[in-house]
């Protein structure tokens, strides 16, 4: 095939298709150097996200996580595959086939498959899950990789060569080391390659098998949709020009010894291949050399954590400002392992499956719950100083956790519509929830994917009450949803509704109040609307689990976010309307003074707040919201 | 040279799964002496090969190595290496390097191991090749560094498993002197395994016959060549016609209802024998002059010779003679006494 | 190399342990009900019989159809590409499957962001679109916004075995074919394009693998209407909680892609002994 010419056609086709491979690539290098946090106007250059970056503890952790979860997996992958691959050949043909299959199991199995096949016997199993369960499971799913890369080189092997080497004096050992591992070395690196792929980039698995505050950068930034957060593309593009330089490097660096091996060779000078060994050698230790110096590094970082008086934070994504909490540890001398999660029914799903935190921010209704399935331990409120600063109805009038027995509020707000003031007329916002049937707006509406605030807006739209038990009357809301998705095209999004709406993409969006306040804040065409048919009046509260151990440690990490800097600097960074009374003054008169996402009416009697629904109310909503979604 | 044997074996089987590939092997091997096993394939040659080298463990029976027993011992506490059928040479190290391999896992100074090489890659004629790529030798240059790499270690034997089997005509013979050559010059015991009998008839010392996991026959390659035992060895071993007859009496055969001298004896009164002619053996005379006539029927040119085959009343004979005949012609066979080699049915 | 012989243990016993015994698992909870722990278990095939459901029925179709489309699309783009490379010399191929292997090595969570912005309603593609005076459709939470970025994500996965194959055979039969009279459609045809099938088999297999049961494309394109296999699978364990109806639909994904495998299996091996 070599020696012909290649047609320009061919050559052009080639070009399309890597521009098409790199231009999310490109695209995410180009806008990490934006100014602003637009990803799609490019504002001026600068270089402020990647200062960011490598100030934010957490995704310099999780980078720490996925690189070492990589580089452990890889080195373990690769030996216990390898012995497979060289013990299997001489196997009995029973066991081999039965290995075989198996180990093809993980291969052919879909990523989801063997993610929760796993989380569900590590939380059979009762294992504590985090950075062990995580490097089990890469391991798990890498190996099979490594055994099928090096099994077909054990096999065209030529058998004699083990014996031979025995035959000089080596003993198996050497035999293995000397001779063997040589022999079969192609193969062992492809597999290595592959094995470092696979756990590098596996998202997935680790989402599921995870805990404790162990994030790798997929579960970072699939947490992290609530606000785009440019330092993830400055990551990336560090990422990228890390592998590239790597792979380049390994790749051209032979090739450019080999030119200069044949000038020498040409100018009479022969001694190449003596060379070429010498720098395979060196290539070689100083690999092993790096992988060595990160497994110490690692494991030095992972002693000193277990040193310190921890407490295990498990939020909601993009719900505090990091900085508060390094600055805390400081204050404390302690470590927050802190993991975040992207509701509160995965986080509910990760607590049930054997996941231990100290702290979490849950829900109204979700610590309603938690409260009767006895997964929390009363606050000690002796040991919180800053007990008035919180707002007192946030306390006195509370309806899932009366009098705040076992919760510190955190955030607070309501359900509305966001709205484009110049495509929305504001007669048709008189129609209240109806207007998102409106049909005027077809195809400019994003709704939340959210099971209960959905079925809210339907049984509000209808006259019931949202925390109804009703199957007639859920079955009713059910057929106002199905209506609109029907004749309205609504796109139903999570988080990602935030950025489609700073951008402009569609005229409105069921939003909470805080996410408003903070669209309304970036886009000055938006305002925010509370229909009068009445709406959920939400709640978000620290609570303390069943698990803790240190509650002094706990009440002064909540305490300290209901100090007045503190809390503005965090509602700053957040957007929503804080608990403590007099930030959520400040933000209402003078920051965010004029948004209408800020300080929504609470006064309207219509409003209610989610109760706890039984697990078949809540199967039965569950359901029909999926047929919703897919229909 | 038979002074005192080196290896014994002594009632060796073996098994592989419900397959017996050797029943109850014994033999002796010499110090100094070559050795080869000869065999067809799969007759169970090459395991005897790998459980003297040790890569194979004998189902029973014990091997000897100095009157110690060394069946369990594995192959790098042995003092034997071998020289494996396709040369086994590692790919990723150099001539020098491979040489070398043994003496660098003993872990002798690089000076000595310098040395030693050199003198090692000077006796097998590849002096200069040290830094070369072993894959890209031909295939005799391989055969070398092969023995090299296996004589540096001072083997008190050196096993070969059909080493010359991949190369082609002429360069093996060139080989065949060559190994003969060497293993005189290091004075050790070769063990040397082969399908061929010509390179077994040509190398050796001792033959060793094999078939079916059973030994045939021990002894010289003339002693095999002309005086074959069981009719296996006879056919097996350069041309033959076997023919069933009666013996007599000592010295007097009687087969095709002619009575023959021959030199055999020992026999029962009218037992019932095979004679092996070689075609070479078989003498073309006049028919008046011969016992046995017949007519050639097929004629074919074989280079130093012509090889006949001749319809008698009783059978077909194959004749080799130097002379030439015309198809159809009628001649006579004669057989001179030693020329006519006794077995007992097998 | 009999020494070697025991190696193999030490993975039986994790293979058992990490491989075999959670797939047993999952088949526990997918045929029995109850809350999500094993004490309290009771038998029923009602968690299969639930996928029957139409609306889950429909979500099977439809992952199927997107990985067929998935799968086709990258054929048609990875087969000439991988051929097209092969013509090149070797050290410039080296660089070009460099090329194609690298973003393999970028997560893939951040490249279907980039798409986001690429795609979104007032996004570059848009925007670009309107400079040339084109009102751009909408793209983003559209099966086009999957499709796209699933292709962009497994295109190497396909390129890579094809390209492999393709260097690997033996061009005296290209040459013989030529010197029989083929002409290079025909030799296309009936040498090279059969030659590579079985690296195509593998590309297909492993792109129509990854893509059917993918789960982090749906949600971030396709938005959280968008429901692939994965995405319902995800929705009962995380959201829903239920387990068991979970469980039943990972086995029941399982066995159709075991099925679909060894189908694939057998094309190839029918394939081999075709030309022998």
């Amino acid at each position: 095939m070599r020696s012909k010419k290649i047609k320009i056609g061919a050559k052009l086709y080639i070009l399309v298709c890597f521009i098409f491979f790199y231009l999310p690539i490109a695209v995410t290098m180009f806008f990490s150097f934006n100014s602003s946090k637009s990803l799609t106007n490019f504002t001026g250059f600068s270089l402020h996200w990647y200062s960011k970056l490598l100030s934010d503890q957490s995704i310099l952790a999780a980078v720490y996580v996925s690189i070492s979860i990589a580089v452990f997996a890889t080195i373990i992958s690769t030996i216990l595959g390898t012995i497979t691959a060289i013990g299997l050949s001489k196997s009995r043909r029973l066991l081999k086939e039965w290995l075989l299959n198996v180990n093809n199991v993980p291969i052919m199995n879909p990523d989801i498959v063997t993610a929760i096949s796993l989380m569900i016997l590590f939380s059979s199993a009762g294992l504590q899950r985090g950075y062990i369960t995580m490097l089990l499971a890469h391991v798990a799913f890498c190996t099979p990789f490594v055994i099928t890369s090096v099994y077909p080189k054990v096999r065209s092997m030529d058998q004699n060569l083990p014996n031979a080497a025995m035959d000089l004096g080596a003993t198996p050992y050497q035999a293995l080391t000397k001779v063997v591992v040589p022999l079969l070395k192609p193969g062992i690196f492809a597999g290595m390659l592959l094995a470092f792929t696979m756990s590098l980039d596996d998202f997935i698995v680790s989402y599921f098998v995870t805990g404790n505050g162990v994030s790798n950068i997929s579960i970072l930034v699939y947490n992290m949709t609530k606000r785009i957060n440019p330092t993830i593309n400055a990551l990336s593009t560090l990422l990228i020009l890390a592998v590239a330089i790597v792979l380049i490097g390994m790749n051209i660096w032979p090739v450019i010894k080999e030119k200069r091996k044949n000038k020498l060779t040409a100018s009479g000078n022969a001694k190449p291949r003596r060379n070429s060994r010498k720098r395979e050698k060196v290539t070689f230790w100083s690999v092993t050399a790096i992988i060595t110096l990160v497994a110490v590094v690692c494991a030095a970082q992972f002693s000193t954590i277990a040193n310190k008086q921890t407490l295990r934070v498990f939020n909601s994504g993009e719900y505090v400002d990091m900085s508060l909490i390094s600055d805390f540890e400081k204050e404390n001398n302690c470590k927050v392992v802190y993991e975040t999660y992207d509701s509160n029914e995965s986080m509910y799903t990760k607590l049930q499956s054997g996941s231990t935190y100290d702290i979490l921010v849950p829900s109204d209704y979700m610590i309603e719950r938690l409260i009767k399935e006895k997964y929390l331990k009363p606050v000690d409120w002796s040991l919180i100083t800053r007990k008035d600063a919180i707002i007192s109805d946030l306390v006195s009038s509370n309806e899932y956790d009366p009098g705040c027995k076992y919760s510190v509020p955190y955030y607070w707000g309501n359900v509305g519509i966001v709205y484009n003031k110049n495509i929305v007329s504001r007669e048709d916002l008189e129609e209240g929830w109806e207007i998102l049937k409106n049909t005027k707006y077809k195809g400019q509406i994003y709704m939340y994917d959210s099971e209960r605030d959905s079925f809210m807006i339907a049984l509000k739209s209808l006259g019931y009450s949202m925390n109804t038990t009703s199957k007639a009357e859920i079955r009713e809301a059910y057929n106002w949803l199905i209506e609109q998705s029907e004749t309205m095209d609504p796109v139903y999004v999570g988080d990602d509704v935030m950025d489609n709406m700073i951008s402009g993409n569609k005229a409105m969006a069921v939003v909470y109040s805080g996410d408003a306040a903070y669209i309304i804040d970036e886009n000055d065409d938006m305002e925010y609307f509370v229909p009068d048919e009445g709406t959920n009046e939400w709640c978000d509260a620290m609570v303390v689990t069943k698990y803790c151990k240190n509650m002094e440690l706990a009440c002064k990490f909540m305490d300290y976010f209901l100090d007045d800097e503190v809390s503005k600097v965090n509602t700053e960074y957040i957007g929503y309307d804080s608990a403590v009374k007099s930030t959520f003054e400040y933000f209402r008169d003078v920051a965010y003074a004029g948004n209408s996402g800020c300080a929504p009416d609470q006064t309207n009697p219509r409003n209610e707040v989610f109760h706890n629904q039984s697990q078949k109310t809540k199967e039965y909503m569950s359901n029909l919201w999926t047929k919703v979604k897919s229909n | 040279m038979k002074n005192k044997p080196i290896i014994e074996l002594r009632d060796i089987s073996k098994n592989f799964g419900d397959q017996q590939v050797l029943r109850g092997i014994n033999l002796d091997i010499y110090e100094n002496e070559f050795l080869t096993l000869l065999g067809p394939s799969g007759c169970g040659k090459t395991t005897i090969l790998r459980i003297i080298a040790g890569f194979e463990e004998p189902s029973n029976g014990q091997v000897l190595f100095n009157g110690e027993n060394i069946a369990k011992l594995p192959p790098y506490k042995r003092e034997v290496n071998t020289v494996f059928q396709k040369y086994a040479l590692f790919p990723f190290l150099n001539v020098r390097d491979n040489v070398a391999f043994g003496l660098k896992l003993k872990g002798l100074d690089d000076d000595i191991i310098s040395q030693r090489v050199d003198k090692m890659l000077s006796m097998v004629g590849l002096k200069g090749y040290e830094k070369r790529d072993v894959t890209r030798l031909s295939g005799g240059q391989q055969q070398r560094v092969a023995i090299a790499r296996a004589l540096i270690n001072e083997p008190k034997v050196l096993l070969l498993d059909e080493p010359l089997g991949a190369l082609d005509a002429k360069l093996r013979k060139g080989m065949q002197i060559e190994l003969k050559k060497i293993q005189k010059e290091v004075g050790i015991t070769f063990v040397f395994v082969t399908h061929d009998q010509e390179e077994a008839l040509s190398m050796s010392d001792t033959i060793v016959v094999i078939n079916d996991g059973i030994i045939q026959q021990v002894g010289s390659p003339m002693d095999i060549y002309n005086e074959p035992e069981k009719r296996f060895v006879a056919e097996f071993i350069g041309e033959s016609n076997i023919i069933e007859g009666n013996m007599i009496r000592d010295c007097l055969v009687k087969f095709d209802d002619i009575e023959w001298e021959c030199v055999d004896k020992g026999f029962k009164p009218n037992e019932e024998i095979e004679v092996v002619l070689r075609p070479e053996d078989m003498d073309v005379v006049d028919v008046d002059q011969a016992k046995l006539t017949g007519t050639i029927v097929s004629k074919v040119f074989m280079g130093v010779h012509y090889e006949y085959f001749v319809e008698t009343s009783y059978r077909k004979y194959k004749v080799h003679t130097t002379e030439s005949y015309e198809v159809g012609k009628e001649i006579g066979l004669t057989i001179d006494p030693y020329d006519i080699q006794v077995m007992h049915i097998s | 190399m009999k020494h070697f012989k025991g190696f193999a243990y030490p993975y039986v016993a994790w293979s058992f342990v990490l491989i075999a015994l959670p797939l047993l698992l999952i088949v526990l909870y997918s045929v029995t009900q109850g809350d999500n722990s094993l004490l309290t278990i009771h038998f029923t095939f009602d968690n299969f019989k639930k996928i029957g459901d139409p609306v889950y029925l429909n979500v099977f179709i439809k992952s199927f159809e997107i990985g067929l489309i998935v799968t086709g699309i990258c054929l048609i783009l990875a087969y000439p590409m991988a051929y097209i490379i092969t013509l090149f010399d070797d050290v410039v191929q080296g660089i070009l499957i460099l090329i194609v292997t690298i973003p393999m090595w970028i997560n893939t969570l951040l490249r279907t962001y980039a798409w986001i912005s690429l795609l979104s309603d007032n996004g570059l593609i848009s925007q670009f679109l309107g400079m040339l005076g084109i009102d751009a459709p909408t793209m983003m939470y559209t099966n086009f916004a999957v499709i796209i970025g699933l292709v962009c994500d497994l295109l190497p996965f396909m390129v890579i075995p094809i390209h492999t194959s393709l260097t690997k055979m033996d061009y005296s039969l290209v040459e013989a074919a030529k010197d029989l009279g083929a002409n290079n459609l025909q030799t296309f045809r009936m040498i090279i394009l059969k030659l590579s099938i079985p690296g195509i088999i593998n590309g297909v297999t492993l792109v129509f693998l990854c893509s059917i049961s993918s789960f982090v494309v749906p949600v971030l394109l396709g938005g959280r209407q968008y429901m692939l296999i994965g995405n319902l699978i995800e929705n009962q364990f995380i959201s829903i909680g239920d387990w068991n109806f979970g469980s039943a639909i990972s086995v029941l994904l399982a066995i159709a892609i075991l099925l679909i495998m060894s189908l694939m299996r057998r094309m190839d091996s029918e394939e081999k002994g075709a030309e022998e």
